[in-house]
């Protein structure tokens, strides 16, 4: 299926991308900053997934077990 | 006459503690940090509110012996108000008055190249109880540019309408998940990630007007994410993109934006947009009635074993908008206050291609958060 | 349109030198607190090492020399690791036992000490003789000395800049006395212009390179010195004769960080005639004036690491 090999491109192109230029470990104080990571405010992103999910059809995607809400 | 090669001085240079800045996909958080939160959420259409929600929160974070982090956060919701019976129809007896207690516990192990974590959590609330536990576990390569994550989740949930339209109902979910962060340049990092839940048991909505729906539901996500810092500003762009497909025929596209920009003295702004749109379940029919019986009957309706049909908006074509502003101020070293805005809009002109379900009522939210943080 | 956020440049003294940091932040206070940070930890190295504190690690490994065993914390066991590693690839011209040699060389005074003079001292030399086992070393002959004066305000440097660097300062450089560390480009995305003193011209230049990031550090025969009999005699001395180094006036080294770059600077200075082939094979960017005042450079356009 199409959107499937797109899938699985996407995911090889991305890791491979490091072979381009690889960034040195004295080069990584921006990507040291909070808002440079994929973390993000716990809190914030939980009741932001939660309003979200509860209004609209789709939900996921970043992370697992989190659990469901109410909201049949 | 040398013993060693002279390249073995830049490497031995870089083998001493904290000489360079690192970043690792999953370098321990250094501080702990407790933070108090409070919701506060309205929802409306057109001449009438709906739900309103009331939420404070706790959540702390801990860094055990420097390869452990605790997190765990505690959660009430009080809810209240009227949700619709069928489309964006509101009627006395789906009033309700409701609060929840959410919990969830995370702990994780860090290892020189990835780690591991186990979580836990349980929401309860009068007629819904909901339980998961997730494993997640991430491995890096040597040079710290690339990390590979992977997670599995599962979840039961069991429903008990306080209308009692049915009984002691249950849902088991599976969730599988499979990424890659990478590493692109000195500004910019992106993450990709392939998630598939299965779902057996109740999916239907039991406070709504004729709502049968599948007994199993197949989700898969993509998701791609991307931070971009711009040096001149030092702001940074948090970019995302999310694709979901269902075996309830739904697709959906979120797209989304926050732009997090220091100012001096402490003030942090994040300005941020999400656009999403859906396409309808292959079982909702639109807000079109039988022109002899009238609302709620769909036209020429005829209930047959086996048939799937479902009235709830949120099961429709449709597409929404939220704008949002955050405004963060540390206060000393140790304190952080921030507030958020939220502005949400969902209807059916806003869907992908400009049509939606017909007869949806647009739907509006507003979303406050008021946190503080201590950290140590 | 966002403006660029202004520099502003902190002076402060430490190590017997004068420092500074200039970095880019949204207002001054806001620069003051972000440098004190990194000020605070050149401090902290400068007085964990000092020689002067009778209290100090390395203190009280010299005055265990000949007879006891000293514990060393994890960052004093990784210098003393590094030190290793430059002894190897210096092919033991880089000593850190050689401090000894300030006893005769007095550079107040403007006196070449003699063989009888240094053949006592060379015999307290010798890094390949000191004793390490797990977290403990022990200097094997009362009189030996150790210290990391051959590369602590380059390391001081790195980690002022590491600390920098996670507080989110993108456009810094940190100066301790020559060693700088730069941590980006100046905040239009121009690198800085950094001058390369002159070794015979006081306050004037001889170069000056664009660094964008990485770390420039300078060795020179200018630091502590004194002219007699027609050459100059300068604090770099060789550890074998215990004599002075009579090659280059000056090396300046370009890489990553500030702890490499001065490293290689003074072994190239050490090194005399096999400097070039050296610093060649390290790949480094360098720039060095001999003897008569000749410039010797490579790779010294604009530099980035």
């Amino acid at each position: 299926m199409p959107i499937k090999l797109l899938c699985l491109c996407a995911l090889a192109g991305l890791a491979g991308c490091s072979l381009v230029q690889p960034v040195q470990p004295w080069e990584k104080g921006r990507l040291a900053q909070p808002e440079m990571t994929f973390q993000g405010d716990r809190m914030e992103s939980k009741n932001d997934e939660h309003v979200y999910a509860s209004k609209e059809a789709a939900s996921g995607g970043a992370s697992v077990g989190g659990g469901g809400c109410g909201c049949n | 006459m040398q013993l060693k090669s002279p390249r073995s001085i830049l490497l031995a240079a870089l083998a001493l503690p904290g000489l360079h800045g690192a970043a690792h996909a999953d370098t321990p958080p250094e501080r702990g940090e407790i933070t108090l939160s409070y919701l506060d959420y309205q929802d409306r259409q057109p001449g009438l509110d709906r739900i309103a929600v009331h939420s404070p929160s706790v959540s702390i974070l801990a860094p055990v012996a420097g390869v452990w982090t605790l997190e765990a956060s505690l959660l009430h919701d009080s809810i209240s108000g009227a949700s619709p019976r069928y489309h964006t129809a509101i009627s006395g007896a789906s009033h309700m008055d409701d609060s929840r207690i959410a919990a969830d516990v995370r702990v994780t192990r860090h290892f020189s190249r990835g780690s591991l974590s186990v979580s836990a959590s349980r929401s309860n609330e009068n007629d819904y109880l909901s339980r998961a536990l997730g494993v997640q576990g991430s491995i890096a390569s040597a040079d710290q540019n690339t990390s590979f994550t992977f997670g599995a989740g599962v979840t039961n949930d069991r429903i008990n309408p306080v209308n009692g339209v049915v009984h002691d109902e249950r849902r088991h979910t599976v969730e599988l998940m499979a990424g890659v962060t990478q590493v692109l340049g000195v500004r910019d990092i992106a993450q990709f990630d392939l998630t598939h839940t299965d779902g057996e048991g109740y999916f239907s909505d039991p406070y709504k007007f004729l709502d049968i729906r599948p007994r199993s539901r197949t989700e898969n996500t993509a998701l791609l994410r991307w931070n971009h810092r711009f040096d001149a500003s030092g702001g940074t762009s948090r970019a995302s993109y999310r694709y979901y497909r269902d075996t309830f025929g739904i697709r959906a596209h979120t797209l989304s934006e926050e732009y997090v920009q220091p100012l001096g003295g402490g003030w942090t702004l994040t300005p941020s947009a999400r656009l999403y749109s859906q396409s309808a379940a292959s079982f909702y029919f639109d807000a079109v009635y039988d022109p002899v019986f009238g609302p709620p009957s769909p036209p020429n309706f005829q209930f047959t074993p086996g048939l799937l049909i479902t009235q709830d908006q949120r099961m429709a074509a449709f597409g929404a908008l939220t704008l949002g502003l955050k405004a963060e101020k540390k206060l000393g070293a140790d304190w952080v206050v921030d507030v958020k805005f939220e502005d949400y809009q969902q209807r059916a002109a806003l869907h992908l291609g400009g049509t939606g379900s017909p007869g949806l009522a647009p739907f509006y939210a507003r979303t406050w958060q008021l946190s503080l943080t201590r950290l140590w | 349109m966002v403006r660029a956020l202004p520099v502003f440049g902190i002076g402060f003294g430490a190590m017997a030198s004068r420092c500074e940091i200039r970095l880019a932040a949204s207002d001054e206070t806001e620069a003051h607190r972000l440098a004190a940070f990194a000020i605070d930890e050149v401090k902290r190295i400068e007085a964990k090492y000092s020689r002067y504190r009778p209290d100090t690690v390395v203190s009280r490994i010299n005055a265990a020399a000949g007879v006891d065993w000293t514990e060393c914390d994890d960052e004093t066991l990784a210098l003393f690791a590094y030190a290793d590693a430059l002894f190897a690839a210096s092919g033991g011209r880089f000593d850190i036992t050689s401090g000894v040699l300030r006893r005769a060389w007095n550079f107040s005074q403007p006196r070449v000490p003699g063989a009888a003079q240094l053949a006592p001292l060379l015999a307290l030399i010798g890094w390949g003789e000191v004793q390490r086992e797990g977290q403990r070393i022990r200097l094997p002959r009362a009189g030996m000395e150790i210290d990391f004066g051959g590369f602590g305000k380059e390391y001081a440097a790195d980690r002022a800049g590491t600390i920098l660097a996670g507080l989110g300062v993108t456009h810094a450089y940190v100066e301790l006395g020559g060693d700088i560390r730069v941590l980006g480009p100046q905040p239009d995305g121009a690198p800085w212009s950094i001058g390369i003193q002159h070794p015979r011209a006081g306050e004037g230049t001889i170069a000056a390179i664009e660094v964008a990031s990485g770390a420039l550090t300078t060795s020179g025969d200018y630091e502590r010195y004194f002219d007699a009999g027609g050459r100059r005699y300068c604090h770099i001395l060789d550890p074998r004769s215990g004599n002075s180094v009579d090659c280059w006036q000056s090396v300046s080294v370009l890489a990553p960080v500030a702890t490499a770059a001065g490293s290689y600077a003074t072994i190239a200075m050490l090194l005399e005639d096999e400097a070039i082939v050296f610093l060649d094979t390290a790949g480094v960017a360098y720039l060095a004036v001999d003897r008569h005042g000749q410039l010797h450079s490579k790779n010294v356009g604009s530099v980035s690491y």
